[in-house]
């Protein structure tokens, strides 16, 4: 909520776990004036009672903190992220609702309108590679990763750019956690992209790898490595992928 | 005598037939590899074979490595995971993903030899005054191992979806994209099988007798150490390799034992090739279950061999020699309960007083009194009611087995609280809180009842630790499989096992307390059983107690305390442990002043850990549990160290 809230054009008094977004999301920039309150989990309620808010944005996941939150302000809960639901429309809705709430309709519709212009002009920049399955993933260590699926953003902007998502099995979140390099041989043609953040440990073992360099996949050219994009973030991250997806898939020679 | 040589054939009979289902198992996964394809022959030149191989090469590795723990120490629980092996590397490799990411494999395998060898070495500084003696080794282990898993949790929890790698490699993996793992093993293998032929003799005869060993013109230390070495190295390159693989190296030399390999040099040469056949076996059968990484096979090994472990433990020759517990200082009772009266308010005091806010410490913080009191109290409330239950239940257990170093973290009944808790958050998805609370308490119960008929009611104090300690380590290792998913419920468990406070609420806080006080006031009614079951149960029977069913009210009231405070507290905090001991040493040698004292103290410490553990790097929380084992940690080793 705190990109949706970014992306509005409101910037909140306070937000979690700010250190790690700043790394694994980048963007929106969030302002220094922003308290941190540690981490999503273990909300640190005075720093949160300090900030004197109007308004708390939660997921529900963190339903059950409501009663200590709404003693400090109202709270509002937003879903985005469900299991098995492309979460695209679910942060569109978000962010319709929480900018009539804010009574910024109008940088709602706008933010959505980029949103879908990202999404537009990286389909239009990917034509050529219409319906080639690509398979988006975060790498662990040199021996696996972490596969995302259609119900996770990846995913929804994956298909709504015309490329579908490789990854068919079941997910837990969007994402299946922890999957062996073999699987790659399952899909042979599909595009493979690694969203950071990766260690670099993991990234220059995986290059040196007999069996990652024998996956056809890499074998033949269709990796990439992109820049961190937060992968349960709201309408920016969707347009960042979009953006980011687009600039370096255009790089890639198709076999 | 035909039943005598069926009885010598029938474990080579066994063994064999364990090796060909291993060997099937893998030969279906070849086999279906085997085409011309050069993508099928990729995998299985670079994935299929190295899985087996490794897998063969960390069994053999990790069974010498118990087997030679457990000669030099002469303690047939000894294994990487109990001397804290497995815990010191982990948090090695965590802090090495954290400060330096771009080191190779080669210094990821040293930083985990070091990890493992310091967690070792603390063990064995801290059990040296004592001579290495089995059950000080393993205590001191249990404690070294405590705290480094929770600080590698808090390192985890602060550092979010970064150290997902670490939280696999928990699980022990045996994944693999090439050779380099196998090469790395089998080198340490070579080298501990040529250490081992040095060592077999000497360690032999020291077996037989430290005097006797001392004939050798070795002093029996360096022998044991040497050994030490070359098992620590063993264990900490499989773990750096494919992760902790738990009770290989426990259960490969207890089978070679069992089927009849008497001595140094047949316990060496059994065990190996026993834990080859373990984790190969295992390992075939987890990628048969589920889609690939379904279950690591490190926690494979740990759910196969758990039945095993505790059917084996009341067949273990073990001697059960009273501890001698130090005459305390005779000091009046009253006034060190009135000085601990003092501690526990003015730890409440602070933890409801200061805080801290952007530009320091500070009393009270931005808000006023009455604004944070809503945000403070519960969790404090919490926090004291938890540390009063530790500390009863660790009186009862201190009391019961006549040790002065029991406590329900040392018995696995908190670990068992986790494994219950675990149940109820994966099928129940989360659960309300009077499940969460049934869930822990019953898997208390439960660890107390395993560990009950795996002693077979003859609670001696040193088989009870022992057992508890392979309970405990048995539960951890389900618990870290459990989180190596990633999934939702891992990460709640997560948070719970470094015991993390911030989600209590005043109804949680009523409910602690009200726990508190209807398990904590039965107590009062036992005073005269907890003095007499102390000295022994023959003086106790001597006096018309009934010590089996005493015992056994006492040992449920305990893990009924443990399972509700676990809820709260996670089951890392000793501070059941250490409370108790405190008052003792403090001269509360009586059962009634000893609960009280003990009471005291145990809130105190938790109150002042919820503190450090808000403040300390604000406005990220630490889990309380972790500064409670810190606490609790450096005090107990002080306290081993001294007896």
């Amino acid at each position: 909520m705190l990109e949706t809230a970014l992306a509005l054009g409101v910037t909140p008094v306070a937000a979690t776990e700010l250190v790690l977004f700043r790394k694994a999301a980048v963007e929106p920039a969030v302002p220094d004036e922003v308290a941190d309150l540690g981490l999503r989990g273990s909300v640190s309620y005075e720093r949160l009672l300090a900030a004197r808010p109007d308004l708390i944005l939660i997921s529900p996941w963190y339903e059950a903190r409501r009663s200590a939150l709404s003693r400090i302000a109202p709270v509002e809960s937003y879903s985005i992220y469900d299991t098995g639901r492309p979460p695209y429309d679910a942060a569109v809705a978000a962010t319709e609702r929480l900018g009539a709430r804010l009574g910024r309709a109008v940088e709602a519709a706008r933010a959505i309108g980029e949103a879908d212009g990202a999404i537009a002009s990286a389909r239009s920049a990917l034509a050529r590679l219409q319906g080639r399955q690509v398979l988006v993933m975060n790498l662990g260590d040199t021996r696996r990763f972490r596969a995302f699926g259609a119900d996770s953003m990846f995913g929804d902007v994956l298909s709504r750019v015309g490329l579908p998502p490789a990854w068919a099995e079941p997910t837990r979140f969007g994402a299946y956690p922890t999957v062996g390099v073999e699987a790659l041989a399952k899909t042979p043609e599909a595009i493979v992209v690694n969203v950071g953040p990766t260690p670099p440990s993991a990234l220059v073992g995986m290059h040196e790898s007999p069996l990652w360099r024998a996956m056809p996949p890499i074998a033949k050219g269709r990796f990439v490595s992109i820049a961190p994009v937060n992968p349960y973030g709201a309408l920016p991250a969707a347009a960042r992928f979009a953006r980011i997806l687009a600039e370096s898939l255009s790089a890639v020679r198709d076999a | 005598m035909p039943d005598a040589a069926a009885r010598r054939h029938r474990p080579w009979l066994v063994w064999t037939m364990l090796v060909a289902l291993a060997a099937a198992l893998s030969l279906a996964g070849i086999s279906g590899a085997l085409s011309g394809d050069p993508v099928d022959r990729a995998l299985l030149f670079y994935s299929v074979l190295p899985r087996s191989v490794v897998a063969i090469l960390a069994g053999a590795a990790l069974g010498l490595s118990g087997a030679l723990l457990q000669q030099a120490l002469d303690n047939p629980l000894a294994e990487p995971s109990t001397l804290g092996v497995f815990a010191g590397a982990q948090l090695a490799l965590g802090v090495a993903a954290v400060f330096a990411p771009t080191i190779g494999e080669l210094a990821r395998e040293g930083v985990a030899f070091l990890g493992g060898a310091g967690a070792a070495g603390l063990v064995l500084a801290l059990g040296w005054r004592r001579k290495l003696d089995p059950v000080t080794v393993v205590l001191c282990g249990m404690v070294v191992a405590m705290v480094a898993s929770s600080l590698t949790a808090a390192l985890i929890l602060a550092r979010g979806d970064y150290l997902f790698a670490l939280l696999i490699w928990g699980g022990g993996s045996l994944t693999q994209e090439g050779w380099r793992p196998s090469l790395a093993i089998g080198a340490a293998l070579a080298f501990g099988a040529l250490a081992s032929l040095v060592l077999a003799r000497p360690l032999s005869v020291l077996v037989a007798g430290e005097s006797s060993a001392r004939s050798l013109g070795a002093p029996a230390l360096v022998i044991r150490i040497a050994a030490l070495a070359v098992g620590v190295l063993l264990a900490t390159t499989v773990a750096a390799e494919i992760g902790l693989i738990a009770f290989v190296g426990l259960a490969a030399p207890t089978l070679a034992r069992l089927c009849g390999a008497r001595g140094a040099h047949r316990l060496l040469m059994g065990a190996p090739p026993i834990g080859a056949i373990l984790l190969w076996l295992a390992d075939g059968l987890v990628q048969r279950v589920g889609s690939g990484e379904t279950i690591p096979t490190g926690a494979a090994t740990a759910f196969i061999g758990a039945p095993l472990l505790l059917w084996l433990l009341p067949r273990l020759r073990l001697a059960d020699r009273p501890a001698a517990a130090k005459p305390a200082a005779r000091r009046d009772p009253g006034r060190t309960l009135a000085a601990m009266g003092c501690l526990a308010i003015l730890a409440l005091a602070g933890a409801l007083l200061v805080g801290r806010d952007q530009s320091g410490w500070v009393v009270f913080g931005d808000a006023s009194f009455g604004e944070l009191l809503p945000f403070r109290a519960p969790r404090t409330a919490a926090a004291a009611a938890a540390g009063a239950m530790l500390a009863a239940a660790g009186v009862v257990l201190q009391r019961l087995t006549g040790n002065p170093l029991a406590g329900p973290e040392v018995l696995g009944v908190g670990a068992g609280a986790g494994v219950g808790l675990a149940v109820v958050l994966l099928t129940a998805d989360g659960g309300s809180l009077a499940t969460q609370a049934a869930g822990s308490a019953l898997g208390a119960l439960a660890a107390l009842a395993i560990l009950l008929a795996a002693s077979r009611g003859r609670l001696g104090p040193e088989r009870m630790l022992l057992a508890g300690a392979g309970i405990s380590a048995l539960c951890l290792a389900g618990l870290n499989a459990v989180i190596a998913t990633g999934s939702r419920p891992a990460f709640a468990l997560l948070a719970w096992m470094s015991g993390a406070t911030d989600a209590v609420g005043p109804r949680e806080a009523i409910a602690a307390c009200a726990a508190a006080a209807v398990l904590i006031a039965p107590l009062a009614l036992t005073l005269r059983w907890l003095e007499a079951l102390r000295l022994g149960a023959v003086t106790a029977r001597s006096i018309g107690l009934r010590v089996r069913a005493s015992r056994a009210a006492l040992a449920s009231l305990a893990s009924l305390l443990t399972g509700a405070a676990a809820l709260v507290a996670g089951p890392l905090s000793f501070v059941g442990l250490v409370a108790p001991h405190l008052a003792h040493a403090s001269g509360l040698t009586r059962a009634g002043p000893h609960l009280a004292g003990s009471i005291l103290v145990g809130a105190a410490l938790t109150v002042v850990a919820d503190l450090l553990a808000r403040t300390i790097i604000a406005p990220y929380q630490l889990p309380l549990g972790l500064f409670a084992s810190l606490i609790g940690g450096v005090y107990l080793m002080g306290a081993l160290r001294g007896r």
